[in-house]
């Protein structure tokens, strides 16, 4: 079944003096389950084509699926619920709250979702000793390393038991231990919790273990292959 | 909950520029809560002065008196008028003065001088000059013709206690009048205009020097309720047509226009200030905003509503508000208690010279306090909506990949 869904999905950025088309006539499936790679070189379209797929972009033709639901059709307020109730976020930087704790940035999400106290205190615990954590929960951002601090953004996508999860260049800042621990870590949550991961990516070590990879190159898909 | 949690630490994320917002809100309230009660206080002590010193609550005249001081234009049967009055539950006190403009002279000076008869022990229940007193006694004397004479008037004159002046005026038949009077008293009150024209003689030689047999120029009353001036005013004059009855506002002049303008001024102030702190509060929680404007990208990317990326920020202005208008809000009292009792001397500014004391006791009624309190709660508010709104301008994908 088919979690995400893209049809001719075009990008264009006509603000400089060139039109650009960063993603260029994109249709892809993505079913449940799937430990999917976005790759290829700078520029290419991956994190647009991303954006697209979170409701965070829009696309200036074609449209985007989700769980059945045409983003195109929703407001900016509609999308912000949406992407709250179905989408988890990894970013490069991991863009953690940095006056909250870990256990309070990966609780945060589910405030927001008005999860129960019983109900959030539970699955915090369960994320964090499950990203390898659960020691550091009470620190916050700026005691953690890199590699920990990617841990916590995993967990806080989790949080909200979204129904993927869309993660840009994860590894990107981590050393390549730390890159190899997250990957595990992903591949674990991916055969666990049947969580479906999307990643753009142009580092080796993330292709390599990625079951399914997409690569673009212009905006166009090159190639799409499955392992 | 967790808004109010993020806010709160968010506050502190940056002590310094977050110490900065506290004390402008801080001192934006001490100095719009001190300058109002410096001006109230300066206008109280100047209403104090006017009311005690020189005309008390309500006056009665002859129409047409106030205007050109024509001895001719006097109130008759005043003493019954006076009798009747005194018998008001909401009076305290009645004072008939006989009034004269003449010549005062002394061997080394001649000038003009507005002379006032009065009854000593009634004008001691209306007005206060008897506690203004440097030298000599309140009439308390055995001497013939007594007359006290301001300080002011004294200096210029050349002249002390026993000194012998003579006053030249008009009787009511417009016959030049002299007669000499011996210095008994020197008083001096905070406004130099009123003691270069003012000097006191008893009531019954003036009125004898007029040839005035049952009359005077004006009484003044004293009322219980300094507040009900205005309302008795308007009462008494209904029921004394023939009169012309005023309240101490519309009795000095200027002074209802001083008042309103002062009221105009205090706000002009309060205004400044305000606006100051506005735009101070408004520059730092901007700055705020676009230090974080990554994360709060990340916030809206994640499913943050927009409505609660706005309470956040506004939350964040709320809690600094709320530490500095406590703070401020003590500072202006402690201030105004100290200046209070203490005082604030301004000598060297001359300020005796427009009729206001020189050292202002600043005073502020609980109602200004809170007056001002709100309203800078108001513009605190109101200063943070430009920068909570920015924050929801932001467009998450751009917001992001801010460095």
């Amino acid at each position: 079944m088919s979690v995400i869904e893209t049809s001719h999905l075009t990008k264009i950025y006509d603000e400089g003096p060139v039109a650009v088309r960063a993603v260029d006539d994109v249709s892809i499936q993505i079913t449940e389950g799937e430990f999917t790679a976005v790759v290829g070189p700078s520029g290419s379209g991956k994190t647009t084509l991303l954006n697209i797929i979170g409701g965070l972009d829009r696309p200036s033709s074609g449209s985007v699926k989700v769980a059945d639901v045409e983003l195109g059709d929703m407001n900016e307020d509609q999308l912000i619920k949406f992407r709250l109730e179905n989408i988890g976020f990894v970013f490069q930087s991991y863009n953690l709250i940095p006056v909250l704790t870990a256990k309070e940035n990966t609780e945060f999400i589910m405030l927001l979702q008005g999860v129960s106290e019983k109900e959030r205190d539970t699955r915090v615990l369960q994320l964090l000793d499950e990203v390898g954590i659960g020691e550091q929960a009470n620190k916050r951002p700026s005691e953690m390393s890199g590699g920990q601090q990617q841990r916590v953004a995993v967990a806080r996508a989790l949080a909200s038991r979204p129904k993927f999860v869309l993660a840009d260049e994860p590894t990107a800042n981590l050393d390549s231990k730390s890159a190899e621990n997250l990957l595990d870590l992903m591949l674990q949550l991916n055969k666990e919790e049947n969580v479906t991961f999307i990643f753009s990516t142009h580092d080796q070590r993330v292709i390599d273990r990625a079951r399914r990879v997409i690569t673009l190159e212009d905006g166009k898909i090159l190639s799409d292959e499955s392992r | 909950m967790i808004l109010l949690k993020v806010a709160w630490k968010n506050i502190w994320r940056n002590k310094v520029r977050s110490l900065v917002v506290i004390s402008a809100i801080c001192l934006g309230l001490w100095a719009g809560v001190f300058g109002s009660a410096f001006v109230q206080g300066m206008m109280k002590s100047k209403i104090e002065a006017v009311i005690h010193t020189e005309i008390s609550h309500i006056q009665f005249h002859a129409p047409g008196f106030r205007d050109e001081f024509n001895g001719k234009l006097f109130i008759p049967n005043s003493t019954n008028i006076a009798e009747k009055l005194a018998n008001d539950n909401e009076i305290e006190a009645v004072s008939e003065r006989v009034i004269s403009m003449g010549m005062l002279a002394s061997a080394n000076k001649n000038s003009a001088l507005r002379l006032v008869g009065i009854n000593p022990s009634d004008e001691k229940k209306v007005t206060n000059i008897h506690t203004k007193l440097v030298e000599g006694s309140y009439f308390e004397t055995n001497k013939k013709r007594p007359i006290v004479i301001s300080k002011k008037t004294a200096d210029d004159f050349k002249i002390k206690l026993n000194s012998k002046v003579v006053f030249t005026m008009q009787d009511v038949h417009g016959v030049i009048k002299h007669a000499s009077f011996r210095v008994v008293g020197i008083y001096q009150t905070s406004n130099n205009m009123y003691d270069k024209m003012t000097a006191f003689v008893d009531i019954s030689q003036l009125k004898k020097l007029y040839e005035l047999e049952n009359g005077s120029h004006e009484i003044a009353v004293w009322l219980k309720d300094h507040d009900q001036a205005e309302i008795k005013a308007k009462g008494f004059q209904e029921n004394y047509q023939t009169l012309e009855v005023k309240p101490w506002m519309d009795l000095s002049s200027g002074m209802r226009m001083m008042i309103e303008a002062f009221d105009v001024y205090l706000y002009f102030i309060v205004g400044i200030i305000l606006f100051a702190l506005l735009f101070s509060i408004l520059n730092t929680m901007l700055m705020a905003v676009l230090e974080r404007v990554r994360e709060i990208g990340m916030l809206m990317a994640i499913g943050m509503a927009k409505k609660k990326v706005f309470i956040m920020i506004m939350y964040e202005t709320v809690f600094m508000t709320m530490i500095g208008v406590p703070i401020g809000f003590l500072l202006s009292w402690i201030s105004i208690q100290y200046t209070g009792s203490h005082g604030i001397d301004l000598s060297g500014a001359a300020y005796e010279n427009q009729g206001f004391e020189s050292i202002i006791y600043p005073y502020l009624e609980a109602q200004s306090y809170v007056e001002v309190t709100i309203m800078v709660l108001i513009m605190s508010i109101a200063a943070a909506i430009y920068p909570a709104l920015k924050a929801l301008k932001l467009r998450p994908v751009e917001a992001i990949r801010k460095v």
